[in-house]
């Protein structure tokens, strides 16, 4: 399967998905702004499928993985803005992230793309 | 499609942020309220909160104005003995309202604002971008 080009848009594919709950969640850190106590989520980097060494839980009576947040990020980086109110959100780095989240998608739809027309010009139906 | 999730979110920041400048607009405009008669205590300025909220159908955490509150720090005095408000000694109760707090938050709401309208244009920027590929 990786050998025909479907492997690759497959993984565009997960990665697109990838950034649009980011943008969800970004966009409900933009919205709560103002809202008092709330904290900023963002979500953990995809990990490359297959790469590097991972534990494995072999019996449901062991302790959890350490690391495993249901997708959001572990790391808790320290905020340098938190309002009287325990609000952490902060607006500019929101917006940094909004404007990169939105290049990758952008980059990962052209990869796209360029996926489908190299398909195209596969099956013979090439510009 | 989490997209129009984002975009869902937004509006709700975007729906907060214009009651609030309205709240702050009703403030300013209350600014030079003096009661009709003495004893009768001028416009109270109002405070606005937000609470999140937990959109079942979206899946996400939207934003939405929480109870709009009085504030209870004293009023303001003005010295004028004709005006038919004055008291025994002349003085004129008035709104405990202070346009520099309130051009300071209006800033803040403004600036909030800007924030969700450019979530929304990045958000729409994606799915152009989204629909695009169909024409690859």
């Amino acid at each position: 399967m990786a050998n025909n080009g479907l492997g690759l848009m497959g993984a565009l594919k997960t990665r697109m998905q990838w950034h649009q709950a980011r943008q969800k969640l970004l966009a409900e850190n933009v919205s709560n702004a103002d809202t008092p106590k709330f904290k900023p989520h963002d979500l953990r980097a995809p990990s490359p499928a297959g790469g590097g060494t991972t534990l494995l839980q072999t019996s449901p009576m062991h302790l959890g993985l350490s690391g495993q947040q249901g997708g959001f990020d572990p790391r808790d980086p320290k905020r340098f803005e938190t309002t009287p109110s325990a609000n952490s959100v902060n607006l500019e780095d929101e917006m940094m992230k909004v404007a990169q989240n939105q290049s990758d998608y952008q980059l990962a739809a052209s990869l796209y793309s360029k996926s489908l027309g190299l398909m195209k010009i596969a099956i013979g139906k090439g510009r | 499609m989490d997209l129009l999730k984002s975009l869902a979110v937004a509006a709700s920041g975007l729906k907060g942020q214009a009651g609030r400048m309205r709240v702050i607009a009703e403030n300013l405009a209350n600014a030079d309220s003096s009661p009709e008669r003495a004893g009768v205590d001028p416009y109270r300025r109002k405070i606005v909160s937000f609470q999140g909220k937990l959109d079942r159908e979206l899946d996400a955490q939207v934003v939405e104005l929480g109870r709009v509150n009085r504030d209870r720090s004293d009023f303001k005095t003005k010295y004028d003995p004709g005006h038919p408000a004055a008291d025994a000694n002349g003085q004129v109760k008035m709104p405990n309202v202070n346009s520099l707090i309130e051009t300071m938050d209006m800033r803040e709401a403004q600036r909030s604002y800007e924030a969700n309208l450019n979530v929304i244009s990045s958000t729409r920027r994606m799915i152009q971008r989204t629909i695009d590929i169909l024409r690859a």
